[in-house]
């Protein structure tokens, strides 16, 4: 049993709770974050990565449209590398009601958020994936956000202003006495390590699994848990993010990342809040969605599919769709809801305003403790912007593109990667070669002391994460993991489990390409490795 | 297992041609149909990583300094959508023989991807002078053939052999292709006004018979170097009856395209194009001894340059398909005399990739007694000009040690191949005399003739 | 178009394939050989698995592979076993004296399954393996040295160590010990390092390396990667350096010991006759009126096309990663004569991924009779004149079953000689 205090304990590894650790570390208040898998496993990375530029919200709820042009604009500032900065579209088709384009339009203006109208003709030239029957384009600024890397980012930041987080660990018991919060009691999920760590401020960011942490302080917070299906492409279908210029509907985003595009997304109401599996028929209604803006979208490769689960926040919790539930968030303090002092649930809200539910969520908290030190992380970057000079020597090392790729990635970790690969030159191997990953910078993952599985260095890294979807890279990685003590224990198992995740992506959509790539992932790992038999 | 396809199957009817799934028609329900062809963002989504050209790359195979076709091509290419400059400098290591997409069992055109990447790479950060000098054989060719005894001493002297190595790179181990006293195009007026002043043969003033208009497209190496293969094709199809014109074209633009130097191939295939277009038009038939040359030509126009062919490829084709053809027509009748000769036959990479074998074996077993042996032994490793370049010689060099080995193994000291910079290879590597098919034909006809 | 006239023409330059062509041309019949790609033979051990497993107790490697054959014949009528195991003796017979004559032998293990160390550290049971990888049987050494090369990112030692001990199949007390090698620095792939082990100076480097980890009676172990073109020479040289044999352990893709099958087999074919064209694919086919026979088969290459004619067809094409068959969501088509193909609508793959029964997509493709004639659903012959033959065969489970080879060979060879006695 490890005991350990702190002013305040946050729960939940996504955007919202590391984005309150380091906005609570910024004003010099002990915190430390109990997440019980890997740091983004959940919601933050399983979505469409699209950074809103608010149009999406502007006709239903002018405030949330206007808080995301506004949290869009901070994170380009504050989190240049975590953003790639595409612009995007709203495109009709001759369907869609034309009246909804004018509302919109002045809507979009009304919040704030500069639109324009643009020749359908030249938005074409520059996506000739896009529908020849588009009637009307306007260019809006959305943008691609990487949530792994924000995720990651605000952790470090937040480490180095003294933070500590406790990943693969899961919440057991919160502690109370006379109506106040003391602490709680937290176990290591792979060690089995116990916790007792008092607080005097519990926030409860945990997504999905809101309400399963309110539970064990015998509260009830209503979560709608809404899955939401996506599906990737193999590569860069279009250079914007494209909307469809009609009332929010599924399936109608298409946001270009990197060397893939994701589309997106289902709603549908799940039990579980673990129950992010997809399933086919979800992704053939998405690409029957899909297909009126881009018409041939049955001719590009998908690589996989993966869903999320939206924690959607209603007071009295109500059947029904998840899509006329608001993507509003709400900041609980349940001293005043439930007479329980010293805890807040942060609950709902989207990932581009990630960073504003933290600062409430945090206001909220410093205030309990009786701290004015105000908010910072509005101003202030998430990283140290990387020298040229770094890039520069990452290009020697790793060619340009792989060291692009990599800089973008790792942010403030770069340096260390290219002076790893620069001292051990066999390390500036790529290990994956569909979305360029070194070595150098699958050991960096892997000494990191948040590592404890291969899944782990993929979220890290996007190993794993490309058209072969791990084929080749997986067997890499174990040799590279079995370097390293800590991980010498079962091949098998680390294999098997980043070969099964990879497979519950691939599976619903076995079809052209991919069908063939699973037919050489099983040639390889049971016809040639024999691993189904393998003990 | 349930679930057999309910089509019925075989349907009544009259002689049908059905046409492969792979090829469109069923484009609406599987992936990767009819709406694929030609595009490059669905090439690189049909790649399944599987390093099946990896394994084949004759480059990969000797050298470390290659990262291979694969990582060069369609992994790259995914990241050359969003940033055009992702180039791994490897790139210049391409020999371009096309091996990769030969073997891929997906359709991905590597060759074509890792040929724009060279050119965005050379675009980016420029060709050396040397790779500009070796990219027109034609400029070099008409200059040489100015002084060919002088320029042939000069090309033997080792110490301006040693000396162009040194200052521009050109690799001194390997000789260089031996001008001709003639060029192809004075040694053809030669030739016509021989057989005019002969009477032979001559029904038309421009060179076209039996209805059938031909024109032969010889190609730099013919021109300059090998002016004896154009007559020997002049000879073979005069022996068939037919008579071909001859044009002097400028280079095609593969050695600037191997280059990288996509703007100077662009402006030699515009330049080839406006002199075969009027042909093409009234209807010629194009035959070529080059297989790079005609690949280039029917492939390289349309894929990397945006050049076409006046919608005719059809129309250009190699020699030996064409006299396939007139033999079919019962118009290649004469007899060749036997050749008791034992040949190993190396079938350059370009001829494998246009994907329908090589018809000269074909015409070649057409001669009695010639034995050819198949040396079967992959890439001779020269690939044009590559191995002229110094820091690419010893790669290429390697590359063609199975040619090597294989024409030891088999006891053969003669060789046959369509290609003439395969034919240089060869002969540096054996010591071996190599000929052109149409020259062997030739010779069986010109011995029949004798005979007869 | 020209035209191209010959007896048989063979689609595919796979294992089945590449049989089929040298089976037809060693009984005098001409024969051309075409295919897209090289098949897919870089991507296997480079050994012929025949049978696995123990029918019976699916976790046990089969002692006798033709023993399990024999009595999965009986029981699944639809296995392409089923319909080629007649031939299965003669095909081995035949494979093993092509590979001999191109330098390239081929061993069995009396008539039981070689169990062959691979990169993962687990065994497989394979029939037959080329000398480089015949290694002696495990349980009979008391020190194995595994060799890796610090270049090469496709083979771990370690990972090979690790397991090896864990699977049950070394003595007590085998002691396994490592020896990192280390080149040059610069990243290489097993076909670079397979071309870099030709040189001999290189090779005598390489066992520099090794030497002070070998006593007498160490098992060596490598890499796949003792050349490619001179493998020969390489083994041989690297015995004579070391003083006792290496044997390659099969590894990752590229696949030098496929690589070396495919290259003989290739060499053998355009050395006795058979028209080899590459790089060609099948732009349509043409039937007679009846739909009966295929009287002609359009190629389409960058060269323009060509038309071939033969009296019979040897279709094989591949499964999903040939491109014999591809897939659509819940469709699936055979791409060249539109030929009815078995499949599960409802039913394509396993939740788990390594799920020991295999998954079903892998057991699709064509149904055929006795004569590897294709047939529908109700038994009828779809072409008379088209056989088929390797992985476009369906109803077996190859990934699990441990014979994709096996089947690509027999099935191969069976329609070679069938094709050649005129259909």
């Amino acid at each position: 049993m490890q005991k350990l205090s702190v002013q305040v304990v946050v729960v939940g590894g996504g955007a919202t709770g590391t984005g309150i650790l380091r906005d609570l570390a910024m004003r010099g208040i002990s915190a430390l974050l109990v997440e019980q898998g890997d740091l983004a496993h959940g919601t933050s990375s399983r979505f469409h990565g699209l950074l809103h530029s608010g149009c999406r919200y502007a006709v239903k709820d002018p405030a949330a449209a206007r808080e995301c042009i506004e949290e869009n604009m901070i994170l380009r500032r504050i989190a240049p590398n975590c953003v790639e900065i595409t612009g995007g579209l709203f495109v009709q088709l001759p369907e869609d009601d034309p009246a909804y384009a004018e509302e919109w339009e002045s809507a979009c203006r009304q919040a704030g958020i500069e639109v324009e109208e643009v020749d359908p003709a030249a938005v074409r030239r520059q996506n000739p994936a896009l529908s020849p029957r588009i009637t009307r384009a306007f260019a809006v600024p959305d943008c691609a956000v990487d949530g792994f890397r924000v995720v990651w980012s605000n952790l470090h930041s937040a480490r180095r202003y003294g933070a500590r987080a406790l990943t693969y660990t899961r919440l057991k018991a919160i502690e109370q006495q006379n109506s106040c919060i003391t602490g709680v009691r937290a176990e290591n999920v792979l060690t089995g390590e116990q916790y007792h760590i008092e607080c005097q401020v519990l926030i409860n960011a945990a997504g999905p699994w809101a309400g399963e942490v309110a539970a064990l302080a015998g509260l009830e917070v209503g979560v709608i848990k809404d899955k939401g299906t996506l599906i990737a492409f193999n590569h860069r279908l279009v250079q914007q993010v494209v909307n469809r210029l009609r009332p929010p509907g599924d399936g109608d985003i298409f946001v270009p990342h990197g060397p893939i595009t994701i589309l997106g997304t289902t709603s549908l109401p799940v039990e579980n809040p673990a129950d992010n599996r997809p399933q086919q028929k979800e992704v053939l209604d998405l690409l029957a969605i899909g297909r009126e803006i881009i018409p041939d979208l049955d001719e590009y490769r998908l690589i996989r599919t993966f869903a999320g689960v939206r924690p959607l926040y209603q007071e009295v919790p109500l059947a029904g769709s998840g899509r006329s539930v608001s993507r509003n968030y709400a900041l609980l303090d349940h001293q005043q809801r439930d007479g329980l002092a010293g805890l807040i649930s942060i609950v709902g809200g989207k990932f581009t305003t990630f960073r504003l539910m933290a600062e409430k969520a945090a206001d909220l908290a410093a205030g309990k403790l009786g701290i004015s030190r105000p908010c910072r992380t509005a101003g202030e970057p998430l990283f140290d912007p990387l020298p040229p000079e770094w890039l520069e020597r990452g290009r020697k090392v790793f060619g340009v593109a792989a060291a692009h790729k990599a800089a973008e990635r790792l942010g403030d970790d770069f340096a260390a990667v290219v002076a790893r690969a620069e001292q051990n030159p066999e390390q500036a191997r790529i290990l994956c070669e569909c979305e360029l990953v070194s070595q150098a910078e699958v050991e960096q993952a892997l000494a990191a002391d948040t590592t404890f599985t291969l899944g782990d260095v993929r979220r890290k890294t996007r190993l794993g994460m490309g058209t072969c979807q791990g084929t080749f890279c997986s067997y890499r990685s174990l040799g590279i993991l079995s370097r390293y003590p800590r991980f010498a224990a079962d091949h098998r198992q680390y294999l098997a489990d980043f070969l099964q995740k990879r497979w519950k992506g691939m599976r619903p959509v076995l079809w052209g390409q991919q069908l063939r790539e699973a037919q050489l992932s099983t040639a390889i790992y049971s016809a040639l490795f024999g691993m189904e038999r393998m003990l | 297992m349930s679930g057999m396809d309910k089509r019925d199957y075989p349907e009544p009817g009259a002689e049908s041609i059905a046409r492969p799934a792979s090829a469109g028609g069923a484009g609406a329900t599987c992936a990767g149909g009819s709406a694929a062809q030609g595009s490059h963002a669905y090439d690189l989504d049909n790649c399944i990583k599987c390093t099946i050209c990896l394994a084949h790359c004759p480059v990969s195979r000797v050298t470390d300094k290659f990262a291979g076709p694969k990582q060069n091509g369609p992994d790259l290419e995914r990241f050359r959508l969003l940033e055009p400059a992702a180039v791994h400098p490897s790139i210049v290591y391409c020999t371009g023989c096309r091996t990769c997409e030969v073997v891929c069992p997906s359709g991905v055109p590597v060759a074509a991807m890792n040929s724009r990447a060279k050119a965005q790479y050379v675009a980016r950060y420029g060709a050396p002078l040397r790779d500009r000098l070796l990219a027109t054989p034609d400029v070099a060719g008409r200059l040489a053939t100015l002084a060919p005894g002088l320029i042939n001493r000069l090309g033997r002297s080792n110490w301006l052999r040693a000396a162009g190595e040194k200052l521009a790179g050109v690799s001194a181990a390997l000789p260089l292709p031996r001008y001709a006293d003639r060029s192809f195009p004075v040694l053809y007026r030669m030739w016509r006004r021989e057989r005019q002043g002969a009477g032979v043969n001559s029904r038309s003033s421009h060179g076209v018979t039996g209805g059938e208009k031909v024109l032969y497209y010889p190609g730099c190496y013919v021109n300059y170097n090998q002016p004896q293969i154009g007559l020997a094709v002049l000879d073979v199809l005069v022996a068939s009856g037919v008579e071909a014109r001859v044009e002097e074209f400028p280079c095609c633009g593969l050695p600037a395209i191997s280059a990288g130097l996509y703007d100077a191939a662009r402006h030699k295939g515009e330049e080839t194009l406006r002199l075969l277009k009027p042909y093409l038009e009234e209807g010629y038939r194009v035959v070529t001894t080059c297989p790079s040359c005609l690949f280039t030509l029917s492939q390289k126009y349309g894929e990397l340059l945006g050049l076409d062919l006046a919608g005719r490829p059809e129309q250009i084709t190699d020699i030996f398909t064409y006299l396939l053809e007139l033999k079919e027509q019962g118009r290649f009748s004469l007899n060749p005399a036997p050749l008791p000769l034992r040949l190993a036959y190396h079938q350059p990479c370009h001829q494998r990739a246009m994907g329908c074998g090589s018809p000269s074996l074909d015409v070649l077993a057409l001669i009695p007694e010639l034995q050819v042996v198949d040396l079967a032994a992959g890439c001779c490793g020269l690939a044009g000009t590559y191995g002229f370049k110094r820091e690419k010689y010893p790669v290429s060099r390697a590359i063609g040690e199975n040619v090597r080995q294989a024409m030891e193994q088999l006891a053969l000291s003669e060789a046959v191949t369509e290609c003439g910079m395969c034919a240089l290879q060869i002969g540096h590597l054996t010591g071996a005399r190599v000929y052109h098919p149409v020259e062997l034909l030739s010779r069986a006809f010109a011995q029949a003739g004798q005979k007869g | 178009m020209n035209s191209k006239k010959t007896d048989i023409m063979v689609i595919g330059l796979g294992l089945a394939g590449m049989v089929a062509a040298a089976r037809a041309a060693e009984l005098g019949k001409k024969v051309v050989l075409v295919g897209k790609g090289a098949g897919s033979l870089t991507l296997s051990s480079g050994g012929i698995d025949l049978w696995g497993y123990s029918l019976e107790q699916p976790e046990k490697p089969a002692l006798s592979p033709r023993h399990e054959i024999s009595r999965l014949v009986e029981r699944n009528k639809d296995h392409p076993y089923a319909k080629a195991a007649d031939v299965l003796e003669d095909s081995l017979a035949f494979f093993q004296a092509v590979c001999r004559s191109a330098g390239l032998p081929y061993l069995s293990n009396g008539l039981g399954n070689w169990l062959v160390p691979t990169a993962l550290g687990t065994l497989r049971p394979t029939c037959l393996v080329p000398e480089s990888m015949a290694v002696p049987d495990l349980q009979q050494v008391a020190r194995i040295l595994l060799v890796g090369f610090a270049e090469l990112k496709d083979f771990y030692p370690a990972v090979l160590a690790v397991n090896l001990q864990k699977c049950g199949c070394l003595p007590s007390g085998c002691r396994l010990d490592i020896a990192d090698v280390r080149m040059s620095g610069r990243e290489m792939n097993a076909v670079t390092l397979a071309g870099r082990l030709e040189q001999l100076g290189v090779l005598e480097e390489v066992v520099a390396q090794i030497r002070p980890h070998l006593t007498p009676g160490t098992l060596v172990l490598v890499p796949p990667v003792l050349g490619r073109a001179r493998h020969r020479q390489v083994r041989e040289n690297l015995a004579a350096l070391l003083g006792c044999p290496a044997y390659e352990v099969a590894g990752l893709p590229p696949a030098l010991p496929g690589l070396r099958l495919s290259d003989a087999l290739l060499t053998h074919l355009k050395r006795n006759g058979v028209t080899v064209l590459s790089g060609s694919t099948v732009h349509s086919v043409r039937l007679d009126e009846q739909r009966r026979r295929c009287l002609a088969v359009q190629l389409a290459g960058p060269g323009g096309r060509l038309e071939v004619q033969a009296a019979a067809y040897v279709l094989a094409s591949g499964s999903f990663l040939g491109g014999g068959l591809k897939a659509g969501p819940g469709l699936v088509q055979e791409t060249i004569f539109g030929l009815p193909v078995q499949f599960d609508p409802d039913g394509w793959a396993c939740e788990e991924f390594l799920d020991r029964r295999g998954h079903a997509f892998n057991s699709f493709g064509l149904r055929v009779n006795e004569n590897l004639q294709p047939v529908d659903g109700e038994g009828r012959v779809c072409l008379e004149n088209v056989l088929a033959a390797g992985a476009i065969l369906g109803g077996s489970n190859w990934p699990v079953e441990k014979c994709g080879n096996g089947v690509a060979l027999t099935s191969g060879y069976k329609a070679g000689q069938l094709a050649a006695g005129g259909v």
